[in-house]
């Protein structure tokens, strides 16, 4: 018995290798509850496999399910804005899936983010202060690389991408220029799964293309939540940022769309829960009709489709609506 | 040659030939012409007579790297402690002639043990003066030989002083007192009693190696391997001194007397000679084009133009940190951020530094990356030490300069309403602020006004940091709205 036991084992982790070179992902296995302490995965016929170092989990568990555990951890993840206008939402979201790798990462290494010269000028730099204090990432595990030309960037993202001494790579890439091709992307992938270490690619405004990379993302950015005090969310009051994250290619999952939010205290991420939707405004999908509405206080609502009053799921009921309809600003 | 001298033509310079036309220095170009219709003008042009100087002076740093221009045809060569390396101070000299020679140039050398011996020695065709036969080469010397500006010359000429002999057995003191200070100081820079320093063109470096080749090098993988092993030999000097280098500087003499240098800076002391070629490496790719090999390189030198105390880590009982290539990780990313910097320059890769400061543009440096280990950041960081929570809410993306915007507020000093930005009107939906910054009346110019700064988020559920410059109704000028970053 414990030899057949050893055996699968090496089996299986033939099989990870194999899948290691090929740049897939290994065979999605369902986590089981009686071992989900121990870090290690069985699948249905019965193989253990330790998952641990793989993935990056979000923390969502939707998303990690979709995604067979998390984001690949060695891997080129592909992340895509919706339009120029989304970079901030697209550098939030990276920033808080490097911040989740850097706290698994025990190495202490640094966050090297590598862009060009004219996409820092079109979208800013990254700002020391905020990476501290919403994604506890120290200035000095921060490394940023700006140079002129498209192919200099590849080629520092190519040079970093070899070192294992780098905890999580970014790449920034405006557009689709003709050296960021399938050819660039399998160099990186597989340095990517050859060091295991995260690298994320960043494209801004960029229309999809075949990819090496397992899992491609796309985000848009969403209104954010409310800011929660003692007696209940502030409304009118600017939260903890929210994405729109639409999983566009996913090697061995299935694709799918959430609404994250990220917690700058905890440094984690949580789904919006549906019903929740009226808190936040109730423009998740499609702007408001009425303007700066503000949101009425929680316990309000029910999280059900129809509330007892009768109006629509996700829109306050009649009553609420206008007791809440003056304009409040906070500060 | 000619240049132009109160309105007049007159000759520069000219060449043997001319010379033997009966034409002189100083000659009208008109007189000239008039003698010789057929002689061929120049203008004449210091700036390149400047430049054809340096780069002979460049040449030179294969003898000594101690090199002086002197004047405006002049080079002091230091050869103190060099002459040995080929063989003897007058073999170096012969040397140097015959190539000088052979690229074309008449040149006339001293060779002395004091500067100003050797200008005279130079300048009037002496054999070589050795240690302490200084006097007597001065005797039958003209005055000219001294360096004089040329009306003290005058003055003591018109005394009938006319061999500085003269001057010698003449008593100091009212020499000193008729004709200046100076006359007595070049006499003793003569002698030797007071040392006159020659000032190197460039910096001395602590160490350097090179190498003459046979036969000269043109290729780039040649210059490499060259590096590695001068490399390695520099390693033992550094390893001498207990220091690792933090510039390089490689020097490439070209056979026809042109010299590329070519510098690297590292962001950690450094001696490996692996490293130190793998950087050359990045640096000479990046030079691609720009380093002509012509008819090849005849000396490398390798120099470490500064150096830096090395911390010497401890090998294991293996041995493995001697092996060069089992660097830790923070070695291995400055080593990497050195070879972005040999091919992409020093502000490729940056490191953020916080700093004192109210205002967001500033609170934020962003140093070179090997900058960050000279300067000590905890000097002037803030201590953000365990409370991050704190800390006021920041934009993650910040713009460079912040970008003005049309914004239309509901209270003249309330939050904005809608704003065009970049030709796109937003309709702001929640806004929370203000957060006034007041500007640094420390560091006072006066120019800069309070700002108040408001987070808002559109309809599409994008957020900025929009801020307002200054108040309504207060100066003259009109506040104005400035994005400056934008949230996740």
């Amino acid at each position: 018995m414990a030899r057949e036991a050893a055996a699968r084992q090496m089996l299986f982790a033939l099989r990870r290798e194999v899948a290691r070179i090929e740049g897939t992902l290994a065979e999605r296995l369902a986590l089981p509850p009686a071992v989900a302490g121990g870090g290690s995965l069985i699948r249905h016929s019965g193989i253990v496999h330790d998952v641990s170092p793989d993935f990056i989990p979000t923390g969502v568990p939707r998303l990690d399910e979709r995604l067979n555990g998390g984001l690949p951890g060695a891997a080129l993840t592909e992340i895509h804005g919706a339009g120029m206008r989304a970079i901030g939402a697209v550098t939030g979201f990276v920033l808080a899936l490097a911040s989740l790798a850097l706290q698994r990462n025990a190495s202490g290494g640094p966050l090297f983010w590598i862009g060009t010269e004219d996409g820092f000028h079109e979208g800013g730099i990254p700002y020391a202060p905020a990476l501290l204090k919403d994604y506890g990432i120290a200035p000095e595990r921060f490394i940023l690389s700006r140079t002129r030309k498209i192919e200099d960037a590849l080629w520092v993202a190519g040079e970093t991408a070899k070192l294992k001494a780098v905890s999580v790579l970014v790449i920034e890439i405006r557009g689709n220029p003709a050296r960021v091709d399938l050819t660039a992307t399998r160099r990186l992938q597989r340095r990517a799964a050859h060091t295991g270490r995260p690298v994320f690619l960043v494209r801004q405004s960029a229309e999809a293309e075949p990819t090496a990379a397992p899992v491609r993302l796309l985000l848009a950015s969403a209104p954010a939540g409310l800011r929660r005090t003692i007696s209940g969310p502030l409304a009118g009051s600017i939260g903890p940022p929210a994405f729109q994250v639409r999983i566009d290619k996913n090697r061995n999952g299935l694709p799918g769309q959430f609404l994250l939010e990220w917690n700058p205290q905890t440094h984690s991420f949580h789904e919006r829960p549906e019903g929740h939707a009226a808190e936040n405004n109730g423009i998740v999908v499609s702007p408001s009709r009425h303007g700066p509405d503000h949101a009425p206080a929680a316990g309000a609502l029910m999280a059900f489709g129809e509330t007892e009053d009768g109006s629509p799921r996700g829109e306050p009921a009649g009553e609420q609506y206008t007791a809440h309809r003056g304009a409040r600003r906070a500060g | 040659m000619s240049r132009q001298e109160n309105n007049t033509r007159r000759i520069a310079a000219l060449d043997e030939r001319a010379e033997a036309l009966g034409l002189k220095y100083g000659m009208g170009i008109a007189d000239a012409r008039a003698m010789h219709p057929s002689i061929e003008i120049v203008e004449h042009d210091p700036d390149a007579d400047r430049r054809l100087l340096e780069a002979l002076a460049d040449w030179c740093d294969r003898y000594t790297p101690l090199v002086a221009i002197e004047g405006k045809d002049g080079l002091f060569l230091d050869i103190s402690g060099c002459a040995h390396l080929f063989g003897g101070e007058k073999r170096l000299l012969d040397e140097a002639l015959s190539n000088f020679l052979h690229q074309g140039f008449d040149v006339r050398a001293g060779l002395a043990s004091t500067p100003g011996a050797a200008w005279a020695a130079a300048r009037f065709s002496l054999s070589p003066i050795a240690e302490g036969e200084e006097k007597e080469a001065l005797l039958p010397l003209p005055l000219a030989a001294l360096r004089l500006p040329a009306e003290t010359r005058e003055r003591v000429e018109s005394v009938g002083l006319k061999k500085a002999g003269m001057l010698l057995s003449a008593p100091r003191a009212p020499l000193a007192r008729r004709f200046g200070k100076e006359l007595l100081l070049r006499i003793d820079q003569f002698l030797g009693a007071v040392e006159e320093p020659v000032s190197p063109r460039l910096p001395v470096s602590p160490l350097s190696v090179e190498r003459r080749l046979m036969e000269p090098a043109t290729l780039h993988s040649e210059i490499e391997h060259l590096v590695g092993l001068l490399a390695s030999t520099l390693r033992t000097d550094l390893e001498r001194r207990g220091e690792g280098a933090r510039a390089l500087r490689l020097s490439l003499f070209r056979v026809d007397g042109v010299v590329s240098r070519i510098d690297v800076g590292t962001s950690r002391p450094l001696r490996d000679p692996a490293l130190i070629r793998r950087l050359f490496r990045e640096k000479l790719a990046a030079l691609e084009g720009a380093i002509d090999a012509g008819y090849g390189f005849d000396l490398i030198r390798l120099s470490a133009s500064a150096t830096a105390p090395f911390e010497t880590a401890q090998a294991d009982l293996s041995g493995e940190n001697l092996a060069g290539e089992n660097l830790d990780g923070e070695e291995e990313v400055a080593m990497l951020a050195d070879r972005i910097r040999a091919r992409l320059g020093a502000h490729a890769v940056l490191r953020p530094v916080c700093v004192e400061s109210h205002i967001p543009e500033r609170a934020v440096l962003q140093v070179p990356f090997a900058e960050r280990l000279s300067r000590s950041p905890s000097a002037t960081a803030p201590q953000f030490g365990e409370n991050v929570s704190i800390l006021p809410q920041r934009p993650i993306r910040l713009f460079g300069p912040p970008e003005q915007v049309a914004v239309t507020a509901e209270v003249p000093e309330g939050p904005p309403l809608r704003f065009r930005w970049r030709n796109v009107t937003h309709r702001v939906a929640r806004s929370e602020g203000p957060e006034r910054i007041a500007p640094e009346w420390w560091l006072a110019n006066g120019q800069e006004q309070t700002r108040d700064y408001y987070r808002v988020e559109d309809d599409d559920g994008h957020r900025y940091w929009i801020y307002r410059e200054g108040f309504y109704g207060e100066a003259a000028i009109h506040p104005r709205w400035f994005l400056q970053g934008l949230f996740a």
